[in-house]
Formats: C-alpha cells, sequence, structure tokens
C-alpha cells in the first residue's frame, strides 16, 4: 500500500502545477508531496522484502519438516507398500509436491496481502478523488473476473487428475527409460528412446494440452481486458467524455490514468497465486495422503516382548497376497538354536515369502510367527532386526561409501570393527584395492562385480552379529571365483547362529539340520537328506534330476 | 540462456523464432498506444476537448490492436510450451538412448531424471508465464524513452541512461543468486536421488536402521537441502531488493526532474503548455517503470529456469557414440577383436589391452577370468556400448563403427547380467526382442527359455504387469524373462553372460538347452561359470588384468596346469560346499 504512494503524490503535483500555478506556497508543497511519497515508497519496499524473507524462511523449515515426517512415516508401513509402488511416486511426493507446497506457505499470504493491500487502496483513493470516475475507471475488472471464472470451470477434475497422473507416469518413465538403457541399447531402434518412454512424453502433452486447451483463449482475454493499456484507454474514454459533460476538471483525470492502471498487476498476481493455490492444495492432498498411509501395526505401548533365546516358531502361518491369492497357507515350523534350516522347493513355491515373513517384510494374514517365544509384531523393530539380519538374492547397496555401506547397520561402529566384518566376508582386500579404499562409493569410483557386492552385504550383516540369520539364495549373485569367497563367508558366519537358508542347489544344503521342501504354498516334507532321500518323496526327485549324485562324487574326487 | 533454449528446441527453433518475434512487437504496439496518450492527454488538460477525442479514437484502436495481438501471441508462447514438453523430451530421449553406457552412473542417471521430469516442467512455462512480459515489457519503456525526450529532455536522458544501469543491476543480482541456485538444485537432485535408493532399497534400509543408519543418508540429504535453500532465499531476496530499489530510484530521478522543472517554470511565471507536457511526463515515467519491475520480478524465475537449461545444456553437450556417414553391412556372423585396448577414462588404468581375438561364424567360444578380468568389458564392446581406444571391433567382417546402431543391435542378440524388465506385461517385455514375432513365436521363446512356469503361476499369465525392474519377480525369473526376450529376436550372434556361478536349476537348464540348440547354427560366445558350459564351447579364452593368456580346448588348457586349471579346482571346491551351523 505504501509503494502506491508516489503515485498519489504525482497526482497531487500534477494538480498543484496546473491549478496553483503561481502560488509560492506550492513549491514547498510539492518537495514536501515528494520527499514524502517517497519515504513511504521506499519504507513499503522494505517491509514488502522483510515479508517475503520471513515467509521463505518459514516455509524453507516448513518443507524441510515436512520431508522428514514422510521419511518417518514410509520408514515403517508395510514393505509390501514399496513393491506395488514405482520409486518415481515415492519421489514425486517427498519431492515434488512439498516443493509445490512451496508456493502456498510462502507465496500466498504475502502475496495476498501485498496484492489486495494495493488494490484496496487505489480503489478507496479513486472513490474519495470522484466516484462516478472511479467506477468508470474499475469497469474492465469485474469482467476480467468474469471470464477469468468462467474458465477455471471448464478445469475439471478429471482432467486435473489427468495431468498428476501424466507427471507421475513421465518420472516413472524417466526412472525406467535410464535403467532400461542397455536394453534400449540391445533392441530398440538405435538412436531413438524407448516406446514406453516416447509414450509417456506424449501422454503427458495430450494431457498437458487437454488441460490448458480450454483455457488458452479465455485466458488470453481476460488478461488483456486489464492489461494497463486497455485500461488507460477506458479511463481516457470516460475522462473524456465527463469532461465534455461537465462532470469533472481536466486535471481530475490524472489520478485515474494514474492509478487505475496499476490495479492490473495485483490482481494478475492474485489470479496467478490462485492458480498456484490449486496447484497446492492436490499436491497438499497428496502429501496428507501419504503421511496416513497405513503403518505396520505397532505394538501397543506395554505390549511390548523381549524375546527370550533365538528360538523361531512359524505357528499356523498363512499369507496372502493382496488378501486374496494365497501364497502360503498352514506353516508350522521350529527353528531350534545354532541349527541350520533349508528351505528348498521349486521358484514359487513360497521359499521367499516364508523368509520375508520372518523378516517382518510383511505381516502374515494368519497366524504368528514367535522369536524367542515373542511375537515378531510385539518386538520392537530395531531389537528385532538386532535379533535376525539376512543377506538377500537381490543385492542392494546404498550410493554412499563402502564404509558407510558395511556400517549402514551400526554407524557407531570402530573402523577396526568394520575392517574385521569386511574380513570375515572375504572383501576387506578387494576394498584395499579400490581406488580410495574404504572411502570408494559405491557405483562411482568402487566398481564392484555382483559377487564382491554380495560379500558386502555379507560383511554388513555381519557386523551386526545378530544371532538369527536368513540367507535367501546368497550365492546366485556370485562368478566363479566370488563363489568360493562367499561360501567360505557364509560357513564363517553360521557357526553358532541359528540360520534360516533357502537354496536352490540342494547339494549346498545337503548337510544341513533339516531340510523343508515346500510346494504350492505349504510344507510337503521335511527331514535330514539322508531320511528324505530314503523316504523317496520330492526331494528325492528333486535330488535325482538335479545330477547331484555325480557333482558331490566330482567334488569328492577331483 | 537463448542459445540453449534454441539448441534444446531444434528443428523446432523456428517456432520460437516467431514467438519472440510476436512478443517483441507486442510490447512495441503497446509502448505505441502508451505514447497514443500523450496528445490525448495535452489536449484535454488544454481544454480542447474535439482534439482529445480524435486522439482517444487511435488510442481506442491501439488498444483493441493490443488484445488481439496479445492473444496470438499468448498461443504462440503456449505452442512454444507444448514443443518443450513433447519435442525437447523426445530430443532429450533420443541422445540420451545414444550415449554410451559409461556415461550411466547415479549421479548423472539423477540429474537427467531431474532435468527431464522437473525441469523441462519449469522450461515449458517460460514462454506462457515469463517470457512475454519481460520481452514485451523490454521494449515498451524504450518507447516510452523516445516520447520522453520529446517531451522533456533531461526526463528523457535519465530514463535512457537508466536502461544500461538497470540491466547491469539485473545482470549482477542474477549472478548473486546464481551459485545459491545452483548449489540448492545440486543439492535437490542428490537428495531426489536419495529418495528413490529409498523407496528401491527400503527393505535393507529398513533391517539396517538400528541406530537410524539406514535412513541416516536420506536425512541428511534432506538437511542438505534445507540449508543451501535457505541460503538460496537470502541471497534471492537480496537480488529482488536490489532490482527493484533501483527501478524505483530511477522513478525518484525522474520524479525530481520533473519537480525542479515545474517549479522553474512556476518560478518563471505562468505558461500552461510545457506544464502539461510536464505533467504528462510524469505520468508517462511511471508507464516507463512499471514493465521494468515486472522484469525485475520474473528475475528469480528466469534464474530457476536457465539453471534448469543449463543442465540439459550439459546433457546434450555429451557426444554419443558416432554414426557412420556411409554405413556398411556386416558379411557374416563372425566377431573378430584387433589389438583393442579399451579404459573408461584417460586418467585409468586400461580395463583390456591387446586383444586379438576372432571368432568364426557359428564357433563358441568361452570366456573365463577372475572378476575384473575384462570378460564383461570384451562383451561390451562387441555390443558397442563403448568405442574401443584403440585397435578395432569387427562383426561380420565390418567395423562397429562403420555401421548404424540398427545394423550391429540387429546382429546381435544379449543375455547379460543386468536385467532390467521395464514396467509393462511379461509378454510386452518379451516382444521387446522382436516387437513384430507372432503368437507362435512368442510361445515357442517362452517355452524355451523356461518361462511357461513363471506364466503358470501368474494370475494373469502373460498379461501379468512386472513392476519397476520387474519388482514382483525373483532375479531368476527376470532373468529368464530375458532369455527369452534374447531367443525370440533370433539375431545370428548370441552374446550370453551366464552371470552367476549358481544359476537357479531353471535358468541353468534353459540356458544349457539355448546353447545345445543353437551350438554350430549361430555365432555364440559366452562367459562362463559353469563347467559344463565351458566343456560345450569350441575354444576357451582365458582372460586375466585386461589380456587374453591362455586359448585353446577343455582337454588342452586342462593340461597346462594354468589359470585354467586353478578355475577347474575352484569350481570343483565350491561344488562340494555346504553350509552347516557347526563347521
Amino acid at each position: 500500500m505504501l509503494t502506491l504512494a508516489p503515485l498519489a503524490g504525482m497526482a497531487q503535483i500534477a494538480k498543484i502545477a496546473i491549478n496553483g500555478a503561481g502560488a509560492e506556497g506550492a513549491q514547498g508543497g510539492i518537495w514536501l508531496i515528494a520527499l514524502a511519497s517517497f519515504a513511504c515508497l521506499f519504507l513499503g519496499l522494505a517491509l514488502i522484502a522483510a515479508g517475503e524473507l520471513a515467509a521463505h524462511l518459514a516455509d524453507n523449515r516448513l518443507t524441510h519438516g515436512l520431508r522428514r515426517a514422510l521419511v518417518e512415516r514410509l520408514s515403517r508401513v508395510p514393505l509390501g507398500w514399496f513393491s506395488s509402488r514405482a520409486s518415481g511416486e515415492v519421489k514425486q511426493a517427498m519431492q515434488d509436491d512439498i516443493g509445490t507446497l512451496h508456493e502456498l506457505t510462502a507465496h500466498y499470504y504475502t502475496t495476498l496481502g501485498r496484492a489486495g493491500g494495493a488494490i484496496l487502496f487505489s480503489v478507496v483513493y479513486m472513490l474519495v478523488v470522484d466516484w462516478r470516475m472511479a467506477i468508470a475507471s474499475l469497469l474492465p475488472f469485474p469482467f476480467y473476473y468474469l471470464i477469468f471464472g468462467a474458465a477455471k470451470k471448464a478445469i475439471s477434475e478429471e482432467r486435473m487428475t489427468q495431468f498428476v497422473t501424466g507427471q507421475a507416469r513421465i518420472n516413472n518413465a524417466v526412472i525406467e527409460f535410464v535403467n532400461g538403457i542397455p536394453v534400449v541399447k540391445a533392441f530398440g531402434v538405435s538412436g531413438k528412446a524407448h516406446g514406453a518412454y516416447r509414450e509417456a512424453v506424449d501422454a503427458f502433452t495430450k494431457a498437458f494440452l487437454s488441460f490448458t486447451q480450454p483455457l488458452v483463449a479465455p485466458l488470453a482475454n481476460a488478461n488483456a481486458i486489464i492489461a494497463p493499456v486497455t485500461v488507460l484507454g477506458v479511463v481516457l474514454a470516460f475522462g473524456t467524455l465527463f469532461v465534455s459533460l461537465g462532470w469533472i476538471a481536466p486535471v481530475d483525470v490524472l489520478p485515474f490514468a494514474l492509478i487505475a492502471p496499476g490495479i492490473s498487476g495485483p490482481l494478475m498476481l492474485l489470479g496467478f497465486i490462485s492458480h498456484g493455490v490449486a496447484d497446492g492444495t492436490a499436491a497438499a492432498q497428496r502429501v496428507q495422503a501419504l503421511l496416513e498411509t497405513e503403518r505396520l501395526e505397532q505394538p501397543a505401548p506395554g505390549t511390548l516382548q523381549v524375546p527370550a533365546g533365538t528360538e523361531v516358531r512359524f505357528e499356523n502361518v498363512g499369507y496372502a497376497y493382496d488378501g486374496q491369492n494365497a501364497v502360503l497357507s498352514s506353516i508350522d515350523l521350529t527353528l531350534a538354536p545354532g541349527t541350520v534350516t533349508a528351505v528348498v522347493g521349486a521358484s514359487g513355491a513360497g521359499k521367499s515369502t516364508l523368509a520375508r515373513l520372518l523378516l517382518r517384510f510383511f505381516d502374515p494374514t494368519e497366524g504368528r510367527i514367535l522369536l524367542g517365544g515373542a511375537d515378531l509384531r510385539l518386538i520392537e523393530t530395531s531389537q528385532l532386526y538386532r535379533s535376525i539380519g539376512f543377506v538377500l538374492q537381490d543385492v542392494r547397496l546404498v550410493n554412499a561409501s563402502v564404509y558407510d555401506n558395511i556400517a549402514l547397520g551400526r554407524p557407531s561402529a570402530s573402523r577396526q570393527q568394520v575392517e574385521a566384518a569386511a574380513q570375515a566376508a572375504s572383501i576387506h582386500e578387494r576394498i584395499l584395492a579400490l581406488p580410495r579404499g574404504y572411502d570408494s562409493v559405491i557405483g562411482e569410483d568402487a566398481k564392484l562385480s555382483g559377487g564382491e557386492e554380495q560379500r558386502i552385504c555379507i560383511a554388513r550383516a555381519v557386523l551386526l552379529d545378530p544371532p538369527v540369520m536368513v540367507l535367501d539364495e546368497a550365492t546366485s549373485a556370485a562368478d566363479a571365483e566370488n563363489e568360493a569367497a562367499i561360501q567360505k563367508a557364509l560357513s564363517r558366519m553360521a557357526r553358532g547362529r541359528t540360520l534360516l537358508v533357502v537354496a536352490h542347489r540342494l547339494d549346498t544344503i545337503r548337510h544341513a539340520d533339516r531340510i523343508v521342501v515346500m510346494e504350492d504354498g505349504a510344507i510337503r516334507e521335511q527331514g535330514t537328506h539322508a531320511q528324505l532321500l530314503s523316504a523317496g518323496g520330492a526331494y528325492a526327485r528333486l535330488w535325482q534330476s538335479g545330477g547331484y549324485a555325480d557333482a558331490v562324487q566330482e567334488a569328492v574326487a577331483p | 540462456m537463448m542459445r540453449t533454449f534454441i539448441q534444446l528446441l531444434g528443428e523446432d527453433a523456428p517456432i520460437f523464432r516467431r514467438y519472440v518475434w510476436m512478443a517483441v512487437l507486442y510490447g512495441l504496439l503497446s509502448g505505441l498506444t502508451i505514447a497514443a496518450l500523450v496528445p490525448v492527454l495535452t489536449r484535454l488538460l488544454a481544454g480542447d476537448a474535439h482534439g482529445s477525442a480524435l486522439w482517444l479514437c487511435v488510442l481506442l484502436v491501439g488498444v483493441v490492436a493490443c488484445w488481439a495481438w496479445r492473444r496470438q501471441v499468448e498461443k504462440a508462447g503456449i505452442g512454444v510450451g507444448i514443443v518443450v514438453l513433447q519435442g525437447a523430451r523426445h530430443r532429450i530421449g533420443d541422445h540420451v538412448a545414444r550415449l554410451p553406457i559409461g556415461w550411466f552412473t547415479p549421479e548423472n542417471t539423477a540429474r537427467l531424471n531431474h532435468a527431464v521430469s522437473n525441469g523441462m516442467m519449469e522450461i515449458a512455462q517460460l514462454p506462457a508465464h515469463v517470457f512475454t512480459p519481460v520481452f514485451s515489457g523490454a521494449v515498451t519503456p524504450v518507447v516510452i524513452v523516445v516520447v520522453l525526450f520529446a517531451l522533456q529532455w533531461q526526463m528523457g536522458l535519465i530514463a535512457l541512461l537508466a536502461l544500461p544501469v538497470f540491466s547491469a543491476v539485473f545482470v549482477i543480482a542474477a549472478r548473486f543468486g546464481r551459485r545459491a541456485d545452483e548449489t540448492y538444485h545440486r543439492n535437490a537432485a542428490r537428495t531426489s536421488q536419495r529418495m528413490i535408493e529409498f523407496a528401491q532399497a527400503q527393505s535393507v534400509l529398513r533391517a539396517f536402521n538400528g541406530e537410524g543408519g539406514g535412513t541416516r543418508f536420506l536425512e541428511q540429504a534432506i538437511d542438505r537441502q534445507r540449508r543451501s535453500g535457505r541460503e538460496l532465499i537470502l541471497l534471492s531476496t537480496a537480488s529482488v531488493v536490489l532490482n527493484s530499489w533501483v527501478v524505483q530510484a530511477v522513478l525518484a530521478a525522474l520524479l525530481m526532474v520533473a519537480v525542479v522543472d515545474i517549479q522553474a517554470r512556476l518560478g518563471a511565471g505562468l505558461e500552461a503548455g510545457p506544464v502539461i507536457g510536464l505533467v504528462v511526463a510524469l505520468l508517462l515515467s511511471n508507464r516507463f517503470v512499471e514493465p521494468l519491475l515486472d522484469v525485475a520480478g520474473y528475475g528469480e524465475a528466469l534464474r530457476g529456469a536457465r539453471n534448469q537449461l543449463e543442465a540439459v545444456r550439459e546433457i546434450l553437450a555429451i557426444s554419443p557414440l558416432a554414426e557412420p556417414e556411409a554405413p556398411r553391412e556386416p558379411k557374416n556372423a563372425s566377431v573378430e577383436l584387433r589389438n583393442v585396448t579399451f579404459r573408461y577414462a584417460a586418467d585409468q588404468p586400461p580395463l583390456l589391452q591387446g586383444i586379438d581375438l576372432k571368432v568364426e561364424p557359428g564357433s563358441m567360444v568361452a570366456l573365463v577370468g577372475a572378476s575384473g578380468s575384462g570378460k564383461t568389458t570384451l562383451m561390451r564392446l562387441v555390443a558397442r556400448f563403448f568405442d574401443v581406444e584403440s585397435g578395432s571391433v569387427l562383426v561380420g567382417g565390418v567395423d562397429v563403427r562403420h555401421m548404424t546402431g540398427e545394423r550391429l543391435a540387429g546382429q546381435i542378440s544379449q543375455i547379460f547380467q543386468d536385467t532390467y524388465l521395464f514396467q509393462g506385461t511379461i509378454a510386452e517385455n518379451i516382444r521387446i526382442g522382436r516387437p513384430d514375432a507372432s503368437d507362435a513365436e512368442l510361445a515357442e521363446a517362452i517355452r524355451q527359455a523356461g518361462v511357461e512356469r513363471i506364466v503358470a503361476r501368474m494370475p494373469d499369465g502373460l498379461e501379468t504387469v512386472v513392476g519397476e525392474g520387474g519388482a514382483r519377480l525373483s532375479g531368476g525369473e527376470r532373468q529368464r524373462i530375458s532369455i527369452a526376450r534374447a531367443l525370440i529376436k533370433d539375431a545370428p550372434i548370441l552374446l550370453i553372460d551366464e552371470a552367476t556361478a549358481a544359476l537357479d536349476a531353471e535358468n541353468q537348464a534353459a540356458i544349457a538347452e539355448t546353447l545345445s540348440r543353437l551350438r554350430g547354427k549361430r555365432t555364440l560366445i559366452v562367459i562362463a561359470h559353469q563347467l559344463s558350459t565351458v566343456a560345450m564351447a569350441d575354444r576357451i579364452v582365458v582372460l586375466d588384468a585386461g589380456q587374453i593368456r591362455e586359448e585353446g580346448s577343455h582337454d588342452g588348457l586342462r593340461a597346462q596346469d594354468g589359470l585354467y586349471a586353478r578355475f577347474l579346482k575352484q569350481r570343483q571346491a565350491a561344488k562340494g560346499w555346504h553350509i552347516a551351523a557347526t563347521p
């Protein structure tokens, strides 16, 4: 509001100049007005700057807090939630949607205050000078709102949704496209990006067009109506008319010619931010939805249980994906402390699901799993993962130094402990051979083979030193040389622990204390290697068809 | 900045140029219309209603013309935005698809991701929301300066001098924020990457989150983003303040000059004409400043977009693998490496050195060696994932650099370690190998690759959608689908990376069957871990530290007691391994 002072000042000066010409007193008055105007102007500017700064800083704090809250929340949702979502969507919510909220928090209120104040001041000032002229000058503005309002209605909910999903699709398509480049290069038409990416781009453009197309003409009209040029034209047209009618003096047209065009700017700004508010509200809803994602059931305070011992017991456990497709049913199984239990069976038999249930990646839909007599659901998460460690077939390392990857679960571990873990996983020497040793960053200067990465995963598990370990086809990522190294590492780690091993090669687990054969989500038979062979059932058939008898022979007598 | 924008638009650049001219013309038109204000007001204040009405008509015609033209400019601006969203995204996609695989580090991937999704969106908004007011806002004041000169030369002079001063301040203010901006965007891209990692590696991160270690990286990234966001805010506020204060100072100076002049004339006695002229000049000076303020207000948006454009420019500046001008056709299914040396970057040790290898059409070669010995690199050079540093790779007797990418890709099928499945159905993923394959061919590939069992298990069969990266299938299952993909392509040369020593039984069977069926019919190059595979090969090549150390038949090499003999011992030891809780 203060920033408009010079305009009023100018009008005043002009009036004095034309009317009071010759009067001695006018001179001092002009200077006074000019100085007062600029004092107001710069004070106003300073206040605006301060306001914007404060709002932006507050926003920065807020978005930061929100992102942290989302991390916290998503760390507690069932893992199944992640596998049914593309990682691009998660990023979209955490980064882009929260970024959009910025519009709302940082810009909306300051702009509303600034623009609203300026408009109010202008209108009041004009009304005071001459109400007839004021109404005439303001004539274009209602039209603006009419057109603008009509245009806004044209944005249907459906189009908005299409637009947003289009954006998410682009995010996913980019991730896919980039990760799939080797495939694109090998199969795609050279020089042309993969079809899915192109399709996503085209679909997004289409959604964007159908979103904006109905808006283009009305918005252009609305903008043109309140363009300063138009407003000036209107003011002058009515001014000339009123002057010729003798309603006002020619000099009284000036304040209107000065002030009225200045309303367009703030008004357009208001339109612009209300646009941002719509985006911001939609983004806020998505973030809100994410913040309310169902958590893995948390034990009520006071019901927390601490496992006594390391015995693992599956009691009538069943799991159905999406609540319908049963993957596991009626599993009863006990893992005695310090023993090795191997799970074998064809792919899809439910071996990996069984292992993942023990790791609480999901909760069973039926029955319960006990660790040391405590239901997994009642054990505090950090306690659980201190007790049960795992090495899985898909190697996941984070984009950080080798050291940080090994120390992932125990950032406070000493250098010696980390190195000892690496030695136990037979990867210490390999790490030292990297350009920056333990400080080499995975994917940057630490270029490791699948088997070597697997050994880092083993080191990571070794460092946590859990009494119970789950190994899911842990050697499958290894090449020939690595396999031996991984085997050595696993043997070392297995000593004295309770082990659940998911294996596809029967020869590796023939000395397990117990072998569980799974078929179609149920336990078909169990026993030692010798017992199962002599029983002549499913295991015996698997053993025969795998040709292991010869392999073992070969190994024994090289 | 404009140059990058035009580069980004490529062949669509004329659309943008046309739009720029339209916006400039709009600025000119607005300026002239505002200039028509001078005679209207002068006559009005002088009491000449008739003359004023006449000029008013001229002004109103100008207003209508501005209106009509503005609509065209807006349409053109949106047209440019669409070109960015579609054409430019395609162009980046096409460019990136031609880059060597080595470029795709996590850092570059994150940058690319950010540039294509958020960056393009920001750039696309530029014409419609930013360029139009900025271009016309820059042109209109120039017209007004001319008019001011005619009314009161001192004010005209100040306004004229203010223009370069103002551009200078504008540029300085922009520099102010740019560095903070760059840091912010770098941090934001890194945070985005962490978020994707957070989602993809959630299982591991959660299990290893005992002391908050799992979410630590993401949290640190978010904190860093906040800090650089703060810095950015402080600097950009400073630059906005600087801009608007300078503009307002110019307005103040104009007003002062007018006041001094008015006082001088008032002191000198009554003389209506010049005073009226001054008053009109006062009004014009306001019209002069306003568009400039608009331009200043867009400074932040412009700077943000500039960084996005810079990121895009960097991506477009990476040189892709060169395509030959006069492509040649491969003559047969042979593969040959002649004195090949390769390294990723000049400051790194060579991964392959002086490799000479000739694989006859229809023969099978097994590559054996420790990890890091160069097997995978050798295979990738054949498929031209990279270009060699010296020497040459020939497929069908023709240097791969003299072949089009399509021709080379048509010669070679690959079954590689990094299996990536696209979001889509199993059938779609297999058909990537040959989009026009018949259903019968699809069924055959599925049978041969052992995908039948996966399909039978899935509720929607072949139409089951596999998630991002095929997340809902096991590693072995993913690989079997990639085997089917390679089989359906049925190219004369097949490159197989056996991937792991411990393939699951089904995969091993699928690969073994493939090898025995295609042996003698296709050229096979296999990175072998299985003894059975190695034994099948016509020739075994043993690599060590980027060089070929041994070459020959299974029996011949076994007798030598060299690297190969050691490899055999290792394999046998691994076969005898088992796991047990007690040693």
